[in-house]
């Protein structure tokens, strides 16, 4: 039996993009309204704040703080939580939480960030007092590019493998009015894009992206009188490697599996049951270990399960980030996956709609790849 | 050159629980912690043991021979520090005794590099305070 025992009934996503104009303030106050409006909740309702601090939020942790400030929301629950790409999921989990417990009864989870405008350098050295500096390893494309390089060198994944994902993220994008990046690019583009750590190029790393997200979480029962068709929350799952190099595996991030097997089992699910999945991509390598890792395909049959791109467009077994995912549509760090799978739930997602979606997974990780949060989502 | 990353300016942040590790490089070892109660290798080094939480460990030598579990060509400097030195190799190096190392490979064209090669460390010093250990093709 499925959980289903919280909903999500808003959802927000302001302009993404160059936002010069905007701080992450004014763009959280916009993201809020728009997922009040889409659910016809009245503020005075919402009586929980979880947010995700952007990379331009110095405060952190006290980022509920300003956030509840600005939009007048004195809660009963609160909180912020940073675990990069995982965060959004986390906290809508820990919102339904609050709702399945009584500690709350609707809750905004918000994100907002002008990364883009701001600057945001996603390079510093991983690994802390590693110092991994040292030895040049900086940045995000380079731990994920050290595990597909053992990918490829364990099951013969190739690059066009990866080039098949960035191709098929962009085609989803020139259907989403409020994608970033809508101009179609090839498997050739892909493979003439500059190589920035290799085994990845230019096209298999995300954006970087001004913008905010809102997603409002309430009870079952107050979901029936909200403004469009609810959408309940199945299964959730989590799984962290707080460990890198002392972990062997760390490079496969087996952690990413467990999250995902957990949500199955609370949803009473399995890979055959999802309709469509918004798979975490702050870079291309990134969905390809998801499709293994949420049992779309075995272990290390990720690059035979996306090549050609049919399987994981609309019309395929498995259509993957509808909306164009952190590559092609912006880098909202996960938020706008949960937010399309919603909308894919709804029905609202016009030419990139998908026929009959009835289960989405959504999946997000973070930091040193040492994160994973996993939502399935349904009616 | 690629083949001779020296990283003058980035320098480890050395501390109490760590120093012995960048000691031992100055005078051509590889240490590595053993857990004084447990026996498990830990590396990179740390205040407890991740197993069985005991704090006391004697600093072992390694090896220093091991292969490449995986690796990455930098084509893009992220730091001054490594301007004009793109590209470079950064690689994990898996070594014989278990422990898996963040380093560079050296010596060899990024080309020929592969999963699976076996190498051996080897000592750059960056000044009379700090040698950094790289590894080589081993012979």
């Amino acid at each position: 039996m499925a959980w289903r025992q919280a909903s999500i009934v808003g959802v927000g996503a302001t302009r993404q993009g160059k936002l010069p104009d905007e701080t992450p303030l004014s763009l959280a106050a916009q993201a809020f309204c728009l997922a009040l409006e889409d659910c016809g909740i009245d503020k005075g309702e919402v009586d929980g704040l979880l947010t995700m601090p952007g990379t331009t939020s110095p405060e952190g942790a006290k980022n509920y703080l300003n956030v509840g400030e600005l939009v007048g929301v004195n809660p009963r629950f609160t909180g912020s939580l940073t675990m990069g790409g995982a965060t959004g999921g986390a906290l809508v989990q820990i919102a339904a939480m609050a709702i399945a417990t009584g500690m709350a009864k609707t809750v905004a989870c918000i994100f907002a960030d002008t990364a883009r405008t701001g600057g945001s350098r996603f390079a510093a050295a991983a690994g802390g007092d590693d110092s991994w500096g040292v030895w040049g390893m900086f940045g995000n494309a380079a731990n994920s590019a050290m595990g597909f390089r053992r990918h490829m060198a364990l099951y013969g994944s190739r690059s066009e493998h990866l080039g098949w994902i960035a191709v098929t993220c962009r085609k989803h994008a020139a259907m989403n009015p409020n994608a970033v990046m809508r101009d179609p690019i090839t498997l050739d583009d892909h493979q003439n894009s500059r190589l920035i750590v290799d085994p990845l190029r230019l096209l298999d790393c995300c954006l970087i992206s001004d913008g905010a997200v809102c997603v409002i979480v309430t009870s079952p029962e107050r979901a029936r009188d909200c403004r469009k068709r609810p959408v309940a929350i199945w299964g959730m799952g989590q799984g962290h490697t707080t460990e890198n190099l002392r972990l062997r595996e760390w490079w496969y991030l087996p952690h990413q599996r467990d999250c995902v097997a957990d949500a199955y089992r609370m949803a009473g699910v399995s890979p055959k049951d999802i309709s469509v999945a918004q798979l975490y991509d702050n870079f291309t390598v990134a969905v390809l270990f998801w499709l293994e890792h949420a049992g779309f395909c075995a272990e290390g049959e990720g690059g035979a399960f996306v090549e050609g791109g049919a399987r994981i467009t609309l019309g395929g077994s498995l259509p993957i980030n509808t909306a164009g995912g952190n590559l092609s549509e912006s880098y909202m760090q996960g938020w706008l996956h949960i937010v399309e799978g919603v909308r894919q739930l709804r029905g609202e997602c016009g030419e990139r709609q998908v026929a009959d979606a009835e289960l989405c997974l959504v999946t997000g990780r973070g930091m040193t790849l040492n994160t994973a949060s996993c939502l399935i989502l349904g009616h | 050159m690629n083949d001779k990353p020296k990283a003058a300016s980035i320098r480890p942040t050395i501390n109490d629980v760590n120093r012995p590790f960048w000691d031992g490089c100055g005078r051509g070892h590889l240490l590595v912690q053993r857990c004084s109660h447990c026996g498990r290798l830990r590396y990179p080094a740390a205040l407890v043991c991740p197993n069985c939480l005991a704090s006391e460990a004697q600093w072992q030598p390694m090896s220093g021979r091991g292969q490449v579990f995986s690796f990455v060509v930098f084509h893009r400097a992220y730091h001054p520090a490594w301007e004009g030195k793109v590209p470079y190799t950064v690689a994990l190096i898996e070594l014989d005794e278990g422990p898996v190392m963040l380093s560079n490979v050296v010596g060899v064209d990024p080309a020929k590099l592969a999963v699976g090669l076996p190498v051996a460390v080897a000592f750059e010093a960056v000044d009379d305070s700090l040698s950094i250990p790289v590894f080589k093709p081993a012979g």
